[in-house]
């Protein structure tokens, strides 16, 4: 008798908890789809902003000229760094794959057309998560815990306008030019790499990096650069503005940040072969 | 006496409510305290005064301008009227205490104004609040004490010659000198500079000592409203638990046990 009590709860439970665990697993998902639209909207309204304010004439130009000292100057050893190491890196894995059927010229070729491509940009834009990014959302989100943020508002200033939009317009302005030096860097540092590893000569390198060339590669990887410098310090400033709860709180939400920032350059990256390279 | 500030069934809640339909009207030149224990939405209240934080429900009227419903030019004016004093200071980290209490004139008279008469300004809000000038103007907000902090804060928020002064909580962490000190000056700068001013404090003595009306806000409501005399007089339960340092403890115990749960702490 008790046993079949006893089984009899166990189907009831078996049966309650499956519909139980459906409805939970629709509700979180509800939640995942509105937190995802929140973030969007508010995305693009931190963007429609930064651009009234441009448009208006209304951002402190001397703001993003510091902006834009911080991070392109700054920047610039961490960036030429990375790119030299990834110039050398490509350079040497090409020439170790290639085999006597392809002529080692191609190393040139595949070498430019990485680096142009996707290293340069990819590789200055993780940087860029790293030092502006983080840091664009630690700054914010601490002035925000510590009532600063407030107490802009309560001064009359617009945070948008005297915090973010100076650091999304130097991420536009800046990008570009800190891609095109490790683009430069990437490739010098790629022909050194193949003439120290594969005894492929400059002259050689270079034939065989302009026989493949197409000059959109330029246009491609500054258009790269230039959504990359939007994304990084768009999204960095929305995430430092909503951190909430002390320094737990702005450790959280730059970590968030971080993740944020680096799973939308990876896929705004691979956006750009079907939508660019067609 | 006309009304500066009105606060009209002002509800709002985070994940419980906070403020359950505050009504209270803050007579125009009156120092008035807001107490009460603490999570009971002071600092809230404070915050809706000038639209940091938007009630739920209700509306808050700063010189006969709504702030809930007046719209983002409305706000902005109310905002120009309003001197803001916060409990940490609040001030810009990476500018010297030159910029930051420059920060508190309007952008328009601020690119109006010569960099002389920014500089005579800056000193003289400063010695309002007894700070020299010449000692603190290129120092660091981290380099100064935390009073001093507090000061520059008060410094910051009357150079934009406010007529109201909103305090929230401005002794917090200051020793019971300098706590004296800051509330004498709140006095001092309630007359020379004849503003309405509005202080959330815990420090009990310091706020009847300085205010004409003190108003007691717990479980979302203003309970008692009167003048400092009025409530020392008052049988009102958490009145007297408030006055009575030694039953402090005693007293709370009793009224959390009858009057139900505190509301949480936001």
């Amino acid at each position: 008798m008790s046993k079949g009590v006893g089984e009899g709860v166990v189907a009831t439970g078996g049966e309650e908890s499956r519909p139980g665990r459906l409805s939970e697993a629709l509700v979180r998902l509800a939640r995942l789809w509105e937190e995802t639209c929140r973030h969007a909207g508010e995305l693009a309204l931190l963007l429609w902003q930064t651009v009234v304010h441009l448009v208006r004439g209304r951002v402190p130009l001397r703001s993003i000229l510091d902006e834009m000292h911080w991070m392109g100057v700054q920047s610039l050893p961490l960036v030429i760094i990375t790119a030299l190491l990834s110039g050398v890196v490509t350079s040497q894995q090409g020439g170790y794959q290639f085999t006597s059927s392809i002529p080692l010229y191609v190393l040139g070729s595949v070498v430019t057309t990485s680096v142009v491509l996707e290293l340069g940009p990819v590789l200055t834009a993780v940087v860029l998560i790293g030092r502006v990014g983080a840091r664009i959302t630690a700054e914010f989100g601490t002035m925000k815990v510590s009532e600063q943020i407030d107490a802009l508002h309560s001064l009359g200033r617009d945070p948008v306008r005297v915090l973010a939009a100076p650091r999304i317009i130097a991420g536009v302005l800046t990008v570009p030019a800190l891609v095109a030096i490790a683009d430069l860097v990437g490739i010098f540092a790629g022909m050194v790499a193949a003439q120290a590893t594969s005894g492929l000569g400059p002259e050689a390198f270079f034939y065989g990096a302009r026989l493949y060339w197409h000059n959109w590669n330029i246009v491609y990887s500054m258009m790269k650069a230039v959504t990359f410098g939007l994304a990084i310090p768009l999204i960095a400033s929305h995430m430092g503005f909503r951190i909430r709860g002390g320094a737990e709180g702005v450790g959280r939400g730059t970590t968030t940040s971080v993740m944020f920032m680096t799973l939308a350059i990876l896929i705004l990256d691979a956006l750009f072969p079907p939508l660019f390279l067609n | 006496m006309s009304s500066m500030v009105e606060y009209r069934g002002v509800y709002k809640a985070f994940d419980a409510p906070v403020l359950a339909g505050v009504e209270l009207e803050v007579r125009r030149g009156e120092t008035l305290a807001v107490i009460g224990p603490s999570g009971t939405g002071k600092s809230v209240l404070l915050k809706t005064t000038i639209g940091l934080i938007t009630p739920d429900r209700g509306d808050v009227l700063v010189a006969g301008e709504s702030v809930v419903f007046g719209g983002a030019a409305a706000l902005q004016r109310v905002r120009r009227k309003v001197g803001y004093v916060f409990q940490n200071a609040a001030l810009f980290d990476s500018m010297t205490v030159f910029e930051n209490v420059s920060q508190g004139i309007a952008e328009e008279e601020l690119r109006r104004i010569g960099r002389r008469e920014l500089l005579d300004r800056v000193a003289s809000a400063l010695e309002h609040v007894n700070l020299d000038p010449g000692a603190v103007l290129g120092k660091l907000p981290a380099e100064l004490s935390g009073g001093m902090r507090k000061r520059v804060g008060l410094a910051r928020a009357i150079i934009g010659r406010p007529e109201i002064l909103l305090y929230d909580e401005p002794v917090t962490g200051l020793d019971p000198v300098n706590s004296a000190v800051v509330h004498r000056m709140i006095a001092r700068l309630a007359s020379e500079l004849d503003v309405t001013s509005i202080l959330v404090t815990h420090d009990i003595d310091g706020a009847l000592g300085i205010s004409d009306r003190v108003a007691l806000l717990d479980s979302g409501r203003i309970q008692f409203v009167g003048t400092p005399t009025e409530l020392r007089q008052s049988e009102l339960p958490l009145a007297r638990a408030f006055l009575d340092r030694d039953q402090v403890g005693e007293d709370l115990s009793a009224i959390m046990g009858t009057a139900g749960s505190v509301p949480t702490a936001v």
